[in-house]
């Protein structure tokens, strides 16, 4: 078997995450619950491709607290729109 | 240092804000000043669409079941196996290895070949089932979002050939590959833009 790097671990978190993502929105009924799910694996996989694949982490820092910024704002915003 | 003599010659910046201080930019400037536009101008459709919802509830939580769900995960997947080509293919730039970082660029370019064919079979079977622009306050922020999304993703796809062509002459090698690595940062925004798309038009309720 070939070796897996870092960069396969993350792809294969994403892809794991995407799946469950739908799942929970194909099988549940829209609570807050699913919501704030949602919204935490949303920014979880923003921080993966901002830190991992766009190199972000080791780069300069005030990119990356505005990329990292806008992946908190808008999945609070998809919290907040749960109690709608 | 170039930059920093034009930061400081406009005096307009907190030193803190320099390359020296706050840390490499990966591609270059005028690249990043696209990507805060882009952040910007789909800002505004997720503020759009969150504003939308609070108006009209029912409509929303309704559209998403409309939609051709598969069709969304499977580009969920596609653009995210590009995003780990891309940065694959910066990878082997970094170790010379043109042949390798070739590879993983037509990987990438394919992904968005792949993205965008079924994102128009998606776009063909809304139209089959009566969905259209206007058929819902929903619909009008899914095309709203999607198609500016397309665009972008088909941009990006020829930009890939660009430098793939550029690769080909020998432009990038492991210590210059700075436009390579603005391709490539354009792309991961891309990427990044979907992963906000896709829960608030296919999952959320």
């Amino acid at each position: 078997m070939k070796y897996l790097g870092k960069l396969e671990y993350y792809l294969l978190a994403l892809i794991a995450i995407t799946l469950f993502n739908t799942f929970l929105g194909e099988q549940f009924a829209s609570t807050a619950l699913v919501n704030v799910l949602i919204a935490f694996t949303v920014i979880y996989k923003g921080f993966v491709v901002i830190d991992n694949f766009m190199e972000l982490k080791a780069a300069n820092k005030n990119l990356r607290f505005l990329m990292r910024l806008y992946f908190i704002i808008f999945p609070l915003m998809i919290i907040i729109s749960a109690f709608y | 240092m170039k930059s920093n003599h034009i930061n400081n010659s406009l005096g307009i910046f907190p030193k803190s804000w320099s390359e020296k201080h706050a840390g490499r930019i990966p591609g270059n400037i005028p690249i990043w000043v696209g990507i805060l536009s882009e952040l910007t101008e789909f800002g505004i459709f997720f503020a759009a669409y969150f504003i939308a919802k609070f108006y009209y509830p029912d409509v929303f939580a309704q559209g998403p079941q409309s939609l051709h769900t598969s069709l969304g995960v499977t580009n969920t997947i596609v653009l995210l196996s590009s995003s780990y080509f891309m940065a694959k293919a910066m990878s082997f730039i970094r170790l010379d290895n043109l042949i390798k970082c070739e590879r993983y660029l037509w990987l990438a370019f394919a992904c968005g070949c792949l993205y965008l064919m079924i994102k128009t079979w998606e776009f063909h079977w809304n139209d089959l089932q009566g969905f259209g622009p206007t058929t819902s306050e929903f619909f009008t922020v899914y095309y709203y979002m999607t198609f500016n999304h397309f665009l972008h993703v088909g941009w990006a796809s020829c930009a890939i050939l660009w430098v793939i062509f550029r690769l080909r002459s020998g432009a990038y090698s492991a210590k210059e590959n700075s436009g390579l690595e603005a391709l490539a940062v354009y792309w991961h925004m891309i990427d990044l833009m979907w992963i906000l798309i896709f829960p608030l038009l296919y999952v959320l309720r």
